[in-house]
């Protein structure tokens, strides 16, 4: 596989990754913050500044998209990633793929 | 060029020696070689693989490969069709040899794959229409759809968040059921059915709807109205669109292992 890399798109393509890396983050601090406050252990003040925090997060990470016009970019990197996880996936939960996989690039 | 070797096309049910004219890759002449009531499609060539950097003309060679095997279908019914570059070491004998050898086999798949073609089923959907669906259904979804309305900003945020990481599960799970109910619709109609992987391509048609399964089946001549009646059936569904695709050797359902 070829990569077409010139200054523009090596630019878009690291801050794509930057944002979508962040975007993980922020979703996996989410669903902390939503099992804290499923449990209880959060009182109504600290939920009201965590899902500002957050909020706000959001928004941030949206204007970087548009101001650079990633969006497609960091679409990419994010589908890229969820594709990758499946395989992975499929791999642990069927392992007898994973063997004919390596059946055929032997043969 | 010197011809040491035997380009193969396809296994087919026929006794007869035959020619089916220059429509092979890069215009060879295309013949039969018999032996006893099964016959080797192939056409001469170098014993090297078919090989070149030049993208569109390796998809010309995959296409006309493809034609040849289209065309024996269409003279002796459903055939055993090699993938693209499948060679044979030697002349006419040895091709000969190989039928021979493998007679069991290749005569057992052919009578196998006698009057049916392979289809590819791709079912699509629309996420948003499936997403409205879960949540008219999800009593706990609609509670959640309410309070949300009625919080300060920051609690409505995490809220709402909860919302959409539940209802993309429940998506989920309802995509995974639906796939399991399509295939069991399905799956009397087809002699032999299978869940394919992800296509790496999609139509533009479909590009924006998500691929909830493919299949790749094995169908009688006899069952293939009864299949696209069915097919009809979930296209009317709202938000759900079928790509049916066919009929094509039966590729993906051949089992010669051990042959060869």
């Amino acid at each position: 596989m070829s990569v077409n890399l010139d200054e523009g798109n090596l630019k878009d393509g690291l801050l794509g990754l930057v944002v979508a890396l962040v975007e993980i983050i922020q979703e996996l601090l989410e669903r902390q913050a939503l099992r804290r406050m499923e449990s209880g252990s959060l009182s109504d003040c600290e939920i009201e500044r965590l899902g500002e925090a957050l909020s706000e997060l959001t928004e941030a990470l949206a204007k970087i998209k548009a101001d650079n016009n990633i969006e497609d970019a960091v679409q990419l990197v994010r589908t890229d990633l969820d594709l990758a996880a499946e395989d992975l996936i499929d791999k642990f939960l069927n392992p007898a793929s994973w063997n004919e996989e390596n059946q055929k690039e032997e043969s | 060029m010197q011809s040491e070797a035997r380009y193969l096309y396809s296994v087919a049910r026929t006794g007869q020696e035959s020619r089916l004219g220059s429509i092979g890759i890069q215009k060879n002449d295309v013949y039969i070689v018999p032996y006893k009531d099964i016959a080797a499609i192939v056409h001469a060539c170098e014993a090297k693989p078919y090989h070149t950097e030049d993208k569109k003309l390796a998809e010309d060679w995959v296409l006309e490969h493809s034609y040849v095997i289209d065309q024996a279908t269409k003279m002796f019914g459903t055939v055993l069709p090699f993938s693209f570059d499948v060679i044979i070491k030697g002349d006419d004998d040895a091709v000969v040899d190989w039928l021979c050898r493998d007679y069991e086999k290749l005569a057992g798949e052919l009578l196998r794959m006698q009057g049916t073609a392979e289809y590819s089923i791709q079912i699509y959907c629309d996420h948003s229409c499936l997403e409205t669906l879960v949540l008219a259904h999800n009593q706990e979804l609609g509670d959640l759809k309410s309070r949300i309305e009625k919080e300060p900003k920051g609690k409505a945020y995490l809220l709402k968040r909860n919302l959409d990481l539940k209802l993309k599960d429940l998506t989920y799970s309802e995509a995974g059921k639906l796939a399991e109910q399509f295939f069991s619709e399905i799956k009397p109609l087809a002699e032999e059915l299978k869940a394919a992987g992800k296509s790496s391509w999609t139509p533009d048609k479909f590009k924006d709807k998500r691929l909830l399964v493919t299949f790749c089946c094995r169908v009688s001549d006899e069952a293939v109205k009864k299949l696209g009646e069915v097919l009809e059936e979930i296209n009317g569904k709202e938000g759900f669109y079928v790509r049916f695709t066919g009929p094509w050797a039966p590729f993906s359902f051949v089992c010669l292992s051990g042959a060869g």
